[in-house]
């Protein structure tokens, strides 16, 4: 699908920080809103949506699901968020990907931001199977844990996942 | 070659991570039971596979990295710098005939894994 001009983003978080407009509250507030949840595509998420900022500056956990076996946003993802809490992990919240492979809304945001070890768990095989794609059964990789660390609950904190049926990469995005 | 074997890789330096403990454990009954842990080799990988061809059985399966005690042994890293500590992997065998090699690829801020080969 070729991207038309008019699909291409004319705001972005760095080009509103860079005009020294990211700090104002009132001007995020406008990109803020991500598309709405979808309940569930039975086509991967079109790339029609720019990338958001999200409710801000403040301290927040956000991520986005990129599907590089279709090269399209992850929309339509099932994840359950916990944080550990002594040996297990405690349920926070389930949450599905937007048609722009991110949550309408920041994981966590200002307070509910703590320091800990967390775990995002995405159900990638329910995932490509609503995408059709070729997959055997079960799929390699089914519910994927993604566990990562917040040490300081003053900061962002941005978790991109990139994944296919075989495979994924996550780190700490900005 | 059947089975599961793994490879662990300092993304960071370009280089093999030894002395990485691995635990693999098995679902069995709706838990996770552990097998064994293992140590990685100066290769990064295990002296031998994880799962040895002629004991694959279709099933679920998971690798927990320990990457945490490795990356703080690194110079010129800190706490402060590692947001992936112990990536855990969990993967089907769907046809035990087939070889499962799973690499963990890590950094202090990122991880990758896939099915290799």
């Amino acid at each position: 699908m070729n991207r038309r001009e008019s699909d291409r983003p004319a705001l972005t978080r760095r080009s509103l920080v860079g005009a020294g407009i990211g700090a104002m509250a009132a001007a995020p507030v406008a990109l803020a809103q991500g598309n709405p949840p979808s309940s569930g595509p039975t086509q991967p998420g079109a790339l029609t949506s720019a990338p958001v900022t999200q409710a801000g500056l403040g301290p927040r956990l956000t991520m986005h699901a990129i599907d590089n076996y279709h090269g399209t946003p992850g929309a339509g993802m099932t994840c359950d968020l916990s944080i550990r809490e002594g040996d297990a992990y405690r349920p926070i919240k389930t949450v599905v990907t937007a048609a722009n492979g991110r949550t309408a809304e920041p994981l966590l945001l200002e307070d509910a931001l703590k320091v800990g070890h967390y775990e995002l768990l995405m159900h990638f095989e329910d995932y490509f199977a609503k995408t059709g794609a070729p997959l055997p059964s079960p799929n390699f990789l089914s519910l994927v844990p993604v566990r990562f660390v917040i040490r300081d609950a003053s900061q962002r904190y941005h978790l991109p996942v990139l994944f296919t049926p075989w495979g994924y990469s996550y780190y700490r995005g900005s | 070659m059947a089975g599961i074997t793994t490879h662990v890789l300092d993304a960071d330096r370009g280089r093999p991570a030894p002395g990485v403990r691995i635990d693999f454990s098995v679902m069995e009954g709706g838990a996770w039971r552990l097998v064994k842990s293992v140590v990685t080799n100066g290769d990064g990988r295990t002296d031998k596979p994880i799962l040895p061809g002629d004991e694959a059985k279709a099933g679920q399966y998971q690798l927990e990295f320990h990457i945490d005690a490795y990356l703080k042994a690194k110079p010129g890293v800190t706490d402060a710098d590692i947001f992936v500590d112990n990536p855990v992997v969990r993967f089907s065998i769907f046809d035990a005939k087939q070889h499962y090699h799973v690499p963990m690829l890590c950094t202090p801020g990122n991880c990758t894994t896939y099915r290799g080969s």
